[in-house]
C-alpha cells in the first residue's frame, strides 16, 4: 500500500564515468548493468525503504556528470534533501575534483542556507561523501580492485572529515555497502526530520500567536514549507499547516 | 448504513449481486465477500474495472460512475482518493492494464467534472498523475503525462494555493533527457517531457496563485531541456530535419520555446535568456553557431515585440562577459547579434538605440586596442568584422534621420587624428569602417541632412589623415552618401571616356545652396588629400569622391567653383616641387579627368570641346598626363615636359568657354584656383588659439562689412601661381604691400583677442555680432531674390551662425 511516512530526495553528483548510474540502478533494481552508456541529463528512480519502522520514500535523481549538462544538473541540487557525491577510488582525478564539486554545491545550497536561516547548525541538507569502487573493467572482486585503487580510504575519510560529510566506499558491481549507503541516509533524514518535529509538537499548545505572525511566514520561502510537507504522511498534509506556520514562528523568533 | 441504502436502492440490487459474484473471482479485489458493506462510490469505482484487465474500461459502468459524480460532486475527493489507492496497489502489483483503466476513469471524470468542484479532485488526479510517473515503466510515464496534458489544457477558476509542480517540472524535465536505446521509444519519452513541460506552463503561468514558473529553479530545468530537444535536430544530420514531422521532439520543443517566450514579460524574459545563454555555453554551441543563431531567431520572433530589445541587451551583457574568451566564441556572438539586432530595431529609437551603438563601438575599441598582443589576430579581425556587420544591421533598420544621427555619434567617438599610435589609427579604421557600415545604408536625399556641419567638419579633417588606408575609408564614407544615383562604380577609375551610363538629375535648390555653403570645403580637402600621397588607390578614391560630386552638384551655378578646383588640382602638380614625378602625373590626368567629366555633365559644348582639344595633344605630346598610363614607363620621361603651357588647362580660356556659353565667368575670371591647406578656408580648423585658423576668421569679420566687394585680397594674394598668366597678374598688382598691412591687421585683432580678458572682448564683439546677424538677414533676404554666385562665395564664410564662429570647438560634440 502507498503509505509513506517521509519523503526524501537525494541527488548523485560527481564526475562522469564514476558510476553513479551503476549505484543507483544497484539499489533500485539490485542489478548491475555492464556497459551503461553515460546519463543525459537527469534519471529519475524511486524506491521505498522502511527505517525503525518507518517506510520512506527516496526520490532519487541521478545526474549526468558530463560538463556540457551542468547548467541543468545544478538546478537539482537545490531541491535536494542529501547529495551523494561520488569518486571512483581508481581513478585519481575524480578525486581532484571533490572540491570544486564541493564549491558548486554550496553555490546553490548557499542561498538556501540562506533563505531558510534556520537557527540549527546544520542545515537540514546532509552531504555524503560516497566512494564507490568503480568495478566496469575488473574481472575479479575485491582483490582485484584494491591493486588498482589510487585512493587510500583514509585520505577519503579525511577529506570527508574535514568538510562534514558522512564517508562510505561502495562497490556497486559486488553490492557492498550500497544498500547501507540509502538506508544511512535514510536514517540520518529521519532523525533530522524528528529534531525538527520535536519542539513543534512542544510549543504546539500556544498557537495564538499564529494571526499575528501569518503574514510574516507568508513572506518565507516556498522551500521552507515544502519541506516539512515532504516529510509529512502524505495524506494528511494539510492539516498540518497550522503546524508548520507555528514551526516557522518558532525559527522567527529564533 | 450501506446495507439499508441498497435495500431501498431495489434498482440497483440485481446488478450489485453481479458485480459481487464476479469481483469475488478477482484477487485484487480485498473485501469481495462484503463488498454489501461497502460504499456506493466504492461499488461503483470497483464496476469500472473489467473482469479481464485487456477488455479496457466498462463504459457503462463509468457512465454511472460519472453520472454519481456528477449529481453528488462532494463524493468526488474520495472517489479519486479511492482510484488512486487502487492504481498504487495495481502499479504495486505490476499490474499495468488496471492502472492504465484507473488513469483513463481519472481523465473521463476530470473532463466532466465542473470546474468549482475540481479542485477536490484534482488532488488525487495530481497525486495519480505523479505515481505513474515515478514508475520506471516508461509506459505509464508517457500515458501519466498525456493525462497531465489533457488537465493542463482544463481552465480553473478556483486558485489553487496549495498546489506544486516541482516533482512534475522535474520529472518531465528529465524525461527531456530520455536516453533510451530504442529510438522510437526514446522520442515518444522525450515527446512526453516536452508536452508535459507545456502543460505545466499552461498551468501555471497565467495563474498568480500557483508556483511561479519563471523563478531560477524552474526555467533552469525548462529551458535547458527544451534547448536540448532543440538541439538533437541540429547534430543529427541535416537528412532528419526534412523528415521531422510536426510530432518530433526537435520540433515541438521549438514551439515550447516558442510558446514561452511569447508569455514572457518584461521582468521573466531575464529568466529564459540566462539559462539559455548557459546552456550555449556549457554545449560549446557558440563556435559553429547556427544553433545560436537559429535560437535567438525564435526568441526574437515569438517575443512580444516590447521586449525584443532586452534580448539584445542580454546578448551585449553576455558579450561583456565573455571578453576574455576566444575570438572565436566572441565572433559568433557578435554574429548572432547582428542576426538579431535587425529584428530589435524597429523597436527601439532614440537613447536606447544610441546605446546600443555605444555598446558595440565600446568592444569594437577594445578589441582593437587589444589586437596587437594578440596571437590570434585573424580571428580578432573577424570579430571586428562581425560587430560592425551587427552595427550597420542595426542601423539598416532605422529610419534615414536615426542614421545620421548613429552617423553622428559614432563620428565623435573616432579618436582625433593628433593620435598617431598605432592602436589609435586602427581605431580610427575600425571606427571609420563602421562609420562606412552605416553611410552605405543611408540614402541620401538633401545633401544637407545628410552632411550636418558637426559630421562634415570632422569627416574632412579625417579626409587629410596621412594614414592612406583611413583616407581610403573617408573616401568610401563620401562617395556613399554622395552617391544618388548609382554612379559610383561608373565613375571610380580615373579616365576620360565619354561616361554614357552616367545617370544624372538637375541638383535642386537646397543642393545648390550646400554646395556654396561647404562645397568648397569638401573640395579643398579633396585637393589636400589628392596632394598628400602619389598612391594610384588614394588619387582614384579621391577622384571618385570629386566625380560624384561633380555629377551631383555640378549645374551653371556651381561650374565655376568646380572649375576652380579643377585648376587647384593642376595648380599642385605644377607648383608643388616636392611631389614625384609620378604624382604629377597622376594629378594632372585627374585633373583633365574631371574636366571631360564636368563638359560631360553640364553640356556645356565650349568646355567639352576645349577639353578634347588638350585631351588631343596631350595624346600627341604628352600621353603620361591623361590617365590609364602606365605607371613604370614614366620614370624616363623628363621633368621639364610636365609643364608646358599649351598642354594645361588655361584658366582665361576656361573663362572664355563660360562666356561664350553664355554664363556667368567672374568668379572664375577674378578667383583664384583652389590651393593647398595653408590657404585653406579654415572652416575645418576652428580652434581660435591657433594662429592660422585665426587669422582667417579674424579675415572674415573684417570683410562681413564690405561683403559685396569680390573675392578676398589675401586668399588671392597668397596663391603661389607659376604660370605665365599668373605671373603678369601678380607683377600688375601691388599685392605686398596689402598683404603685410593685412598681416599687420590679423595680428592685432589675434594679439586683443588673445590678450585681453573676456569681458573685455564679450563688449568688443557684441555689437559686431548684431551686426553680422542683421547683415545675414539681410543677405538671405536678397538671396531669394537675386543669386550672384561672385555674392554667394562670400555669403557662404558669413553664412555660419554666430556661435561657431566664436565657440566652434564648443560645439562639435
Amino acid at each position: 500500500m502507498e503509505d509513506y511516512k517521509f519523503l526524501f530526495k537525494v541527488v548523485l553528483v560527481g564526475n562522469a564515468g564514476v558510476g553513479k548510474t551503476c549505484l543507483v540502478r544497484r539499489f533500485t533494481q539490485g542489478l548491475f548493468p555492464p556497459g551503461q552508456g553515460a546519463t543525459i541529463g537527469v534519471d529519475f528512480m524511486i524506491k521505498t525503504v522502511e527505517v525503525e519502522g518507518e517506510k520512506i520514500k527516496l526520490q532519487i535523481w541521478d545526474t549526468a556528470g558530463q560538463e556540457r549538462f551542468r547548467s541543468i544538473t545544478q538546478s537539482y541540487y537545490r531541491s535536494a534533501h542529501a547529495l551523494i557525491l561520488v569518486y571512483d577510488i581508481s581513478c585519481q582525478p575524480t578525486f581532484d575534483c571533490l572540491p570544486d564539486w564541493l564549491r558548486e554545491i554550496q553555490e546553490y545550497a548557499n542561498s538556501k542556507v540562506l533563505k531558510i536561516l534556520v537557527g540549527t547548525a546544520d542545515t537540514f541538507e546532509t552531504m555524503i561523501l560516497e566512494r564507490n569502487k568503480f568495478l566496469c573493467f575488473v574481472i575479479q572482486g575485491n582483490k582485484t580492485d584494491r591493486d588498482d585503487r589510487e585512493i587510500p580510504s583514509a585520505i577519503g575519510e579525511d577529506f570527508a572529515k574535514q568538510n562534514g560529510m558522512y564517508f562510505l566506499e561502495t562497490s556497486a558491481k559486488e553490492a557492498d555497502n550500497v544498500e547501507r549507503l540509502f538506508y544511512e541516509i535514510a536514517a540520518e533524514l529521519i532523525e533530522q526530520a524528528r529534531s525538527k518535529e520535536m519542539p513543534r509538537s512542544e510549543t504546539s499548545g500556544g498557537g495564538i500567536s499564529n494571526l499575528a505572525n501569518k503574514s510574516n511566514y507568508l513572506g518565507q520561502n516556498e522551500e521552507l514549507d515544502e519541506r516539512y510537507c515532504d516529510g509529512q504522511p502524505s495524506g494528511k498534509w494539510m492539516m498540518f499547516i497550522p503546524k508548520t506556520e507555528l514551526d516557522a514562528i518558532m525559527v522567527l523568533s529564533l | 448504513m450501506s446495507i439499508i441504502r441498497c435495500c431501498f436502492e431495489s434498482v440497483e440490487l440485481p446488478e450489485f449481486m453481479d458485480t459481487m459474484a464476479s469481483k469475488c473471482t478477482d484477487p485484487g479485489c480485498c473485501c469481495g465477500c462484503c463488498s454489501a458493506l461497502r460504499p456506493r462510490y466504492k461499488r461503483l469505482v470497483d464496476n469500472i474495472f473489467p473482469v479481464n484487465a485487456e477488455d479496457g474500461l466498462v463504459k457503462s459502468n463509468m457512465e454511472k460512475l460519472t453520472f454519481y459524480s456528477l449529481s453528488s460532486p462532494e463524493k468526488l475527493d474520495r472517489i479519486g482518493e479511492y482510484l488512486y489507492q487502487k492504481a498504487a496497489k495495481d502499479i504495486h502489483r505490476k499490474r499495468y492494464k488496471l492502472v492504465e483503466i484507473a488513469m483513463e476513469a481519472m481523465d473521463l471524470l476530470l473532463m466532466a467534472c465542473h470546474a468549482q468542484t475540481l479542485n477536490l479532485f484534482v488532488e488525487s488526479f495530481l497525486k495519480m498523475v505523479q505515481k505513474l510517473m515515478e514508475d520506471s515503466n516508461a509506459n505509464l510515464q508517457i500515458l501519466a503525462t498525456n493525462s497531465f496534458v489533457k488537465f493542463a489544457n482544463i481552465e480553473e477558476d478556483t486558485p489553487s494555493y496549495h498546489r506544486r509542480y516541482d516533482f512534475f517540472i522535474s520529472k518531465f524535465s528529465s524525461m527531456c533527457h530520455g536516453n533510451n536505446d530504442n529510438i522510437e521509444l526514446r522520442d515518444s519519452i522525450r515527446m512526453a517531457g516536452i508536452r508535459g513541460l507545456q502543460g505545466v506552463i499552461r498551468k501555471t503561468v497565467s495563474d498568480d496563485l500557483v508556483e511561479n514558473i519563471w523563478e531560477k529553479q524552474h526555467m533552469e530545468k525548462i529551458v535547458p531541456s527544451l534547448l536540448f530537444n532543440m538541439q538533437v535536430d541540429q547534430t543529427t544530420s541535416l537528412s532528419l530535419t526534412e523528415e521531422s514531422t510536426p510530432s518530433s521532439p526537435p520540433v515541438l520543443a521549438e514551439s515550447v520555446l516558442r510558446e514561452l517566450v511569447s508569455r514572457a514579460s518584461f521582468t521573466h524574459i531575464k529568466s529564459v535568456l540566462r539559462p539559455l545563454l548557459t546552456h550555449l555555453d556549457r554545449h560549446d554551441l557558440w563556435s559553429s553557431n547556427h544553433f545560436a543563431i537559429h535560437t535567438f531567431r525564435i526568441v526574437m520572433i515569438s517575443i512580444q515585440p516590447q521586449y525584443s530589445y532586452t534580448v539584445v541587451e542580454t546578448l551585449m551583457q553576455h558579450l561583456d562577459q565573455n571578453m576574455k574568451s576566444s575570438p572565436r566564441t566572441k565572433t559568433s556572438l557578435a554574429v548572432v547579434l547582428s542576426k538579431i539586432i535587425a529584428i530589435a530595431a524597429g523597436e527601439s529609437v532614440g537613447p536606447s538605440a544610441l546605446d546600443i551603438i555605444n555598446n558595440l563601438l565600446t568592444h569594437l575599441r577594445t578589441s582593437t586596442l587589444s589586437i596587437q598582443n594578440e596571437v590570434n589576430y585573424a580571428d580578432e579581425l573577424q570579430y571586428q568584422e562581425a560587430l560592425i556587420n551587427a552595427l550597420g544591421e542595426f542601423a539598416n533598420h532605422h529610419p534615414d534621420y536615426q542614421k545620421i544621427e548613429i552617423m553622428l555619434f559614432i563620428m565623435n567617438t573616432v579618436p582625433d587624428l593628433s593620435k598617431t599610435s598605432k592602436g589609435d589609427q586602427m581605431l580610427q579604421n575600425i571606427l571609420l569602417k563602421s562609420l562606412l557600415k552605416v553611410g552605405v545604408q543611408y540614402r541620401t536625399i538633401s545633401f544637407e541632412k545628410a552632411f550636418p556641419v558637426s559630421f562634415l567638419q570632422p569627416l574632412l579633417r579625417m579626409a587629410r589623415a596621412p594614414h592612406i588606408p583611413t583616407r581610403l575609408i573617408v573616401m568610401q564614407i563620401f562617395q556613399a552618401l554622395l552617391d544618388r544615383h548609382q554612379n559610383q562604380s561608373v565613375l571610380s577609375a580615373v579616365s576620360v571616356k565619354n561616361y554614357a551610363t552616367l545617370s544624372l538629375e538637375n541638383p535642386s535648390r537646397s543642393d545648390i545652396i550646400f554646395t556654396h555653403k561647404y562645397g568648397s570645403n569638401i573640395k579643398q580637402a579633396l585637393l589636400d588629400a589628392l596632394s598628400l600621397d602619389d598612391s594610384a588607390e588614394a588619387i582614384s578614391s579621391a577622384y571618385n569622391t570629386a566625380a560624384l560630386m561633380i555629377a551631383e552638384m555640378c549645374c551653371g551655378e556651381t561650374i565655376q567653383e568646380f572649375l576652380l578646383f579643377i585648376l587647384g588640382i593642376q595648380q599642385i602638380a605644377i607648383a608643388n616641387s616636392e611631389l614625384t614625378y609620378n604624382h604629377k602625373c597622376h594629378l594632372h590626368a585627374t585633373a583633365v579627368a574631371l574636366l571631360a567629366l564636368l563638359g560631360r555633365v553640364t553640356g556645356v559644348n565650349n568646355i567639352m570641346e576645349y577639353c578634347d582639344k588638350i585631351i588631343e595633344s596631350r595624346q600627341e605630346e604628352a600621353e603620361y598626363l591623361l590617365p590609364g598610363f602606365d605607371d613604370t614607363e614614366k620614370n624616363d620621361i623628363d621633368s621639364n615636359s610636365l609643364n608646358l603651357p599649351h598642354l594645361m588647362i588655361d584658366k582665361l580660356a576656361l573663362a572664355e568657354c563660360l562666356q561664350n556659353a553664355g554664363m556667368e565667368n567672374n568668379r572664375i575670371q577674378t578667383g583664384a584656383p583652389y590651393s593647398l591647406n595653408q590657404l585653406d578656408q579654415s572652416n575645418q580648423r576652428h580652434s581660435w588659439v591657433e594662429p592660422r585658423g585665426s587669422i582667417a576668421e579674424f579675415n572674415n569679420y573684417a570683410d562681413s562689412d564690405s561683403v559685396n566687394s569680390s573675392p578676398i585680397p589675401q586668399r588671392k594674394s597668397l596663391v603661389i601661381e607659376l604660370n605665365f598668366d599668373a605671373m603678369k597678374r601678380a607683377l600688375a598688382e601691388p599685392t605686398e604691400a596689402s598683404k603685410r598691412e593685412a598681416r599687420e591687421k590679423q595680428q592685432q585683432l589675434v594679439k586683443t583677442f588673445r590678450d585681453a580678458n573676456f569681458e573685455d572682448l564679450m563688449r568688443r564683439t557684441e555689437p559686431k555680432h548684431e551686426v553680422i546677424q542683421n547683415r545675414l538677414n539681410d543677405l538671405f533676404n536678397s538671396l531669394a531674390v537675386e543669386r550672384q554666385i561672385t555674392q554667394e562665395h562670400k555669403n557662404h564664410q558669413s553664412n555660419k551662425p554666430i556661435y561657431e564662429k566664436h565657440f566652434p570647438e564648443l560645439f562639435y560634440y
